[in-house]
């Protein structure tokens, strides 16, 4: 009777664990026992780091959620490795009307993937739908858009309500567009999840979604952009929560491509394999610390030079970033963007005799002879989570001792961080911009008073005066000198002191070849254009 | 009643009681995490309109009471509400997620049970001896090992040294049938081997412990008095009372089986429960975190009071008392 007992008790185990498994394995779906020749060099496997969180691409605006809905929905611009853009679903971009008027011209050739074409009806409602539904950053881009004409299936044209050189790169390179005989449907395209059912017209589309695991995308036979559509049948997105075990699942053979930028130590670790190429792509953005001069004592610009002087510019590029970084001479235009560079821009000295004389000459003092000015202690929040600022948030913190300044380091969870920052609350901001491609735009949501990211609250008329000038010009051309002056005053005037511009690692196998490098890491190497050309073997 | 029938209904009105604690100090406790959960919801570019528009769909416009009621009156009708950042219902999510939580911590409950009673019998009846020794330092080793640490180590070796396990995930890619429960099988190893490394301590040294104890007892020197082999009085008679503490252990290791399945998961890139935890609470996406505890407590809760029932089962004077 026992033995029967503990027969039961073990079946009843064996049958639980049983039931799980069951429930975690998949029933054979049509759709893959169709295509079941998937072999290895049909499928390029890409690691990432998390989950897409929003399949609408007007919406979602994680990493993986770009990744993703990149390969899935069209852009009317791309952009090369100097920061300039190139055609993508767009061939002809334009001003007119004194630039009162935008114009784009169509590629006729895009098709959505349930054989609708692609036109200018579809970018009409995109963008209605952003400036109606104030919908993410591109919504913040496009200020002066009043609407849009829709001239012919591949013409568009914007009313815009002044004058503004950013509006059509901004549009351009920012607005994924979306299928209007869809997302018309919908009502709210802001709270529409499109999580199933994806009509794309990238080079790929989504077809099999496993939270957790993967995400699996076909191509698109009839993209146009790649000469006899996408070179690999199938893209498939893994998730690695931890970048550990997705570096070894690279050095393993289980994925292709490691999507995400590696940190820079981990870089280090897999520069000697010969199994993996490493590819170098430079930021789009900067790393920086802001002062926030609506606070007393750094409203001073003589506090907030000698805060330049005291931080060790070298020695954080060198030992926190592991020289995965260059110096952008402290301005806002980085080397990234070689058209706008300023060649006269010069790094702020690593000088803590100046900060102290600097320091003296503003009213300071070191009364008790501690070595720190009395009454100077500011508060220095960032990010916890961002390994590259923790560590160089400790350089900053120590070299500001040396030059007489007490900087008390508040490493915060993301959400408390996020919180803080957009109220304002803090001495010094230390992040990181991802992506400042445009500066004319750029600078004015970060400079301009009153600005959606000017953390260091600056308010200068001048610059203001500046920034608006590059915005009414509309041409490069143009808008260059307005702006490289604008620059000049934000490193004379300590409104940003800009860090250094990094060089992110991707790495990918080295069976796998051809693939098109763009800056910044949302682009690198998983751009639409570069996973769809790249080849194994 | 029977005093086996108010024994079970006492401790099923405590579990309840338990589980309406669990929700309502989940439900408080996230709302005193650091962050705004607006922000999660509306980007601070929206219109106004929008914005209130996009709280009131939430349910976070009204006050904190009004949203605790809502809260219960809606779990009562099984709904945990809807994800914040994926707009998709929670229950869905978690669903989804639930059989890889229970399959990981599953075998690994059994694994170390399994493991953990031998290896306790053969250390307490070789106490003080070489085996004893190494079996005491072994479980200390383990239990002191971070998740992290071991799992990425386990993968070095068996994923890239040898190669013959795979790294991360928990099946491979179009594998269906027979070929897929080997292939969930083989992706099993390394998660659920972290966790019975971590946790096969304190089952051993605990059944050791009240073991000794248990040999040294007047039945068992009456029992070895009346001839019985040594066998049959270690797992005949001594084992059964012994085991009443590794027993009450195994409810109360539940809890760190999916609090450990958080690490464990997020390593091994296991698709469980635990790692939508850890997802959430970096997106402040409260309606998953909260149906994901619920999920938790409710799992451990039920352990307890199976472990509370076996108890009662292995020990008669608990059903009476």
């Amino acid at each position: 009777m026992r033995t029967f007992r503990r027969a039961i008790a073990v079946a009843a185990g064996a049958l639980s664990i049983g039931l799980a498994a069951t429930a975690c394995s998949p029933s054979n779906p049509d759709s893959q026992a169709g295509g079941g020749s998937g072999g290895a060099a049909d499928r390029i496997t890409i690691g990432t780091t998390a989950d897409v969180l929003n399949y609408n691409p007007l919406v979602g605006n994680s990493r993986t959620d770009t990744w993703v809905t990149n390969l899935m929905y069209p852009r009317m611009m791309s952009m090369g490795m100097d920061g300039v853009r190139s055609p993508y679903l767009a061939s002809k971009w334009e001003y007119l009307d004194g630039g009162r008027k935008a114009k784009f011209t169509l590629r006729d050739d895009f098709t959505w993937s349930d054989g609708e074409k692609v036109t200018a009806d579809d970018v009409a409602f995109t963008i209605d739908a952003v400036a109606k539904e104030k919908i993410g950053v591109v919504a913040g881009l496009i200020s002066s858009y009043q609407k849009s004409t829709v001239i012919s299936p591949t013409e568009i044209e914007f009313q815009l309500s002044q004058p503004d050189g950013t509006f059509l790169e901004n549009v351009g390179f920012w607005m994924p567009v979306v299928p209007e005989h869809v997302f018309s449907k919908v009502g709210s395209v802001q709270k529409f999840a499109n999580d199933k059912d994806w009509v794309s017209a990238g080079p790929y589309k989504l077809t099999t979604v496993e939270r957790g695991q993967r995400y699996v995308l076909e191509r698109m036979e009839n993209f146009p952009l790649v000469e006899g559509g996408p070179k690999t049948k199938e893209v498939v997105f893994r998730v690695f929560p931890d970048v550990n075990t997705e570096a070894l699942a690279l050095r393993n053979g289980d994925v292709d491509l490691i999507a995400n930028a590696l940190p820079p130590p981990l870089a280090k670790t897999l520069e000697g394999d010969s199994k993996l190429k490493l590819v170098k792509v430079p930021s789009l953005g900067w790393a920086h610390m802001q002062y926030n001069t609506a606070r007393k004592p750094l409203d001073k610009l003589e506090v907030r030079q000698a805060l330049a002087a005291a931080v060790d510019y070298e020695a954080i590029r060198r030992v926190a970033l592991q020289g995965k970084a260059v110096s952008s001479n402290s301005s806002v235009l980085t080397p990234t963007l070689k058209q706008w560079q300023d060649p006269s821009a010069k790094e702020y000295a690593h000088d803590p005799a100046k900060a102290k004389s600097l320091l003296t000459g503003a009213g300071f003092k070191d009364g008790n002879g501690d070595g720190l000015f009395d009454g100077l202690s500011l508060r220095m929040i960032y990010d916890q989570a961002d390994p590259n600022i923790s560590k160089w948030a400790q350089l900053v913190r120590d070299s500001g001792k040396e030059a007489g300044i007490e900087i008390k380091l508040e490493g915060l969870e993301r959400n408390t961080y996020v919180e803080k920052y957009t109220a304002r609350d803090y001495d010094i901001y230390a992040g990181s911009w991802a992506i400042m491609e445009n500066p004319p735009a750029n600078l004015a949501l970060a400079f301009k008073c009153k600005g959606f990211i000017n953390y260091a609250n600056a308010c200068d008329p001048e610059l203001d005066a500046l920034i608006d000038q590059a915005r009414g010009q509309l041409d490069q051309a143009g808008q260059k000198g307005p702006i490289q002056q604008a620059a000049k005053i934000i490193t004379d005037k300590v409104y940003d002191n800009v860090l250094y511009v990094e060089e992110f690692t991707i790495a990918h196998s080295a069976e796998w070849s051809n693939f098109l490098v763009q800056p910044s890491e949302l682009l690198s190497i998983v751009n639409p254009v570069s996973v769809a050309q790249a080849t194994k073997g | 009643m029977p005093a086996g029938a108010r024994f079970v209904t006492r401790r099923l009105l405590r579990g309840v009681l338990t589980m309406w604690f669990a929700v309502t100090v989940t439900f408080f406790l996230l709302r005193l995490l650091p962050g705004d959960p607006a922000l999660a919801v509306a980007d601070p570019g929206m219109t106004e309109e929008l914005r209130a528009d996009l709280l009131r769909d939430y349910g976070l416009d009204r006050p904190l009471a009004v949203q605790y009621w809502e809260y219960l009156t809606q779990l009562l009708h099984g709904n945990l509400g809807v994800s914040f950042r994926q707009n998709q219902p929670v229950l869905d999510i978690l669903l989804e997620r639930l059989p890889w939580t229970l399959l990981l911590a599953g075998s690994a409950l059994v694994v170390t049970v399994a493991l953990g009673i031998p290896l306790g019998v053969v250390a307490a009846t070789r106490a003080k001896g070489t085996l004893d020794r190494l079996i005491q330092v072994g479980g200390i080793t383990g239990q002191s090992l971070f998740i992290p640490s071991i799992g990425v180590f386990l993968l070095y070796v068996f994923g890239v040294v040898f190669g013959i396990l795979p790294i991360g995930g928990a099946m491979d890619d179009d594998v269906y049938g027979l070929a897929a429960y080997g292939s969930i099988a083989l992706h099993l190893i390394l998660p659920c081997l972290s966790l019975v490394l971590v946790q096969l301590g304190s089952y051993v040294l605990t059944l050791r412990s009240t073991l000794i104890d248990a040999l040294g007892e007047d039945y068992c020197t009456l029992a070895r008095a009346k001839g019985l082999p040594n066998r049959k009085v270690v797992w005949r008679h001594a084992l059964r009372n012994a085991l009443l503490p590794t027993t009450t252990l195994v409810g109360l290791q539940l809890g760190f089986l999916v609090g450990g399945a958080v690490l464990t998961e997020s390593i091994y890139a296991y698709p469980g429960v635990g790692r939508a935890i850890f997802e959430a609470v970096s997106q402040l996406d409260f309606p998953v975190l909260q149906g994901a505890f619920l999920m938790l407590a409710f799992a451990v809760i039920a352990a307890n009071l199976l472990t509370d029932l076996a108890y009662g089962l292995l020990d008669p004077r608990v059903r009476t008392a």
